[in-house]
């Protein structure tokens, strides 16, 4: 398991090694703003805030390139984490697809007090 | 006589391999030839040597390829679009394998097309000779042709202007902001008989939204909705009907994010069509008529 935690709201989440964060945040109920899921449009874009993430595929630097990786830019449909991590959505917030998804999701994460359904389903 | 039809789509992708696993496998698309990074594919219904081409390499439209009947036809268009002030360059035999001589035109929406008159030419599975109605074998989706493709650009009436004194379209169908005074916001264009052979909205230069298979009904669309879920293929938007085109549609995106479409049904065009239009404030039922709801996803991905 590799402890992720998403700001804004910094809900905190357990994600499955080798598991993109997209992948990883649907699984558990949660939504936010993407587009292709397959590295292509960049509409899916985070910012690292701490830690590191990785790639297992090949990204155009058409969509992503040197300068914004180094500058701390994740692809979130391809980006893989790299051990514990903390991402910020750019202008966004995490909503709940489904809410009991969502409460087996708290129940497995870190049990942080400070997640509740209601401030990330507004 | 005009130009026949949207002949090829030239296409990078970021992998090659788990390309051809969507284009071949899921799509069920024949290889016909390969060369260095680039491999070369056909529909089960098409009989010239390719209609798909994917370049590994980065994401997006490299360029699109119409094929016309003559090369006469093609000596007019490209004095037509040197008259209007486009770049237009000769291409010849071998530059695109299996094409034959034609023409290169840099589009004022900075898309590349190529006419071309001469394709090698494969057959098809069922061949012309008492033909089965289908291939028994077929992969997945099983996709009979191409059909269409819809790219953006900053000024659509400059493009739609193009296509209509250069190329010989005509709109079958127009989004405007307000029929008081129309800005041109998207064009819906056609050669053939079909509602549209290639479309433009509103957006940046050179990029590419989507295009599309022609699929035989709406069964085949659902069907293809199936196999999209066995495969786990994004889908953006559908199964629904566009009311532009009257279209029944999927979206779904290949393996490096460029937006393809399943396309069926939508009615017949002739050069007397009476051009529909759409105001701004019903694009969202234009696009999607069954759910009237435009997403930011289906306007904001391009590649
Ligand atoms: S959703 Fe398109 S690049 Fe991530
Ligand atoms: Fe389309």
């Amino acid at each position: 398991m590799v402890v992720v935690t998403v700001q804004p709201d910094g809900v905190t989440v357990d994600l499955r090694e080798g598991e993109t964060l997209l992948a990883g945040l649907q699984r558990l109920g949660y939504l936010y703003r993407w587009g292709c899921r397959r590295g292509g449009c960049g509409v899916c874009k985070v910012d690292v805030v701490a830690g590191a993430v990785g790639y297992s595929g090949v990204i155009s630097d058409t969509v992503l390139s040197l300068e914004e990786r180094e500058g701390g830019t994740a692809l979130s449909c391809q980006a893989v984490p790299a051990g514990e991590l903390t991402v910020a959505l750019r202008n966004d917030r995490l909503t709940a697809a489904a809410p009991w998804l969502l409460k087996q999701a708290i129940s497995i994460t870190t049990q942080r007090s400070d997640i509740r359904q209601g401030e990330i389903t507004k | 006589m005009s130009v026949m039809r949207l002949g090829y789509v030239h296409l990078r992708v970021t992998d090659l391999d788990s390309a051809k696993g969507h284009y071949g496998t899921t799509l069920g698309m024949t290889e016909t030839a390969s060369e260095q990074g680039k491999v070369f594919y056909k529909g089960w219904d098409e009989y010239d040597h390719h209609s798909v081409v994917l370049e590994e390499g980065g994401v997006g439209l490299v360029k699109l390829g119409y094929k016309c009947e003559t090369s006469e036809d093609i000596a007019r268009y490209e004095s037509r679009a040197q008259r209007f002030g486009a770049s237009v360059a000769r291409m010849s035999k071998g530059d695109n394998m299996a094409v034959g001589d034609g023409i290169r035109i840099t589009l004022p929406s900075e898309h590349t097309v190529e006419l071309y008159s001469d394709m090698e030419h494969l057959g098809t599975e069922p061949g012309v000779l008492n033909p089965e109605s289908w291939p028994r074998f077929g992969r997945g989706v099983s996709v009979p042709r191409i059909d269409h493709a819809l790219l953006t650009c900053e000024d659509p009436a400059m493009v739609e202007r193009f296509f209509m004194e250069c190329l010989d379209f005509r709109p079958s169908e127009r989004v405007v902001t307000d029929p008081a005074d129309p800005e041109l916001i998207g064009t819906w264009l056609f050669c053939t008989n079909t509602p549209h052979d290639i479309a433009f909205i509103k957006g940046g230069n050179g990029k590419f939204h989507h295009f599309a298979y022609f699929l035989e009904d709406t069964s085949a669309i659902l069907r293809a909705g199936d196999i999209f879920a066995m495969d786990d293929v994004p889908v953006d938007v559908g199964p629904t009907r566009h009311g532009i085109t009257r279209g029944h549609t999927i979206y779904f995106f290949d393996p490096a994010g460029n937006r393809n479409e399943v396309f069926a049904n939508g009615y017949i065009t002739y050069p007397d069509f009476p051009t529909i239009t759409w105001t701004a404030d019903q694009l969202s039922k234009g696009i999607f008529y069954i759910g009237r709801e435009l997403n930011e996803r289906f306007t904001s991905v391009v590649t």
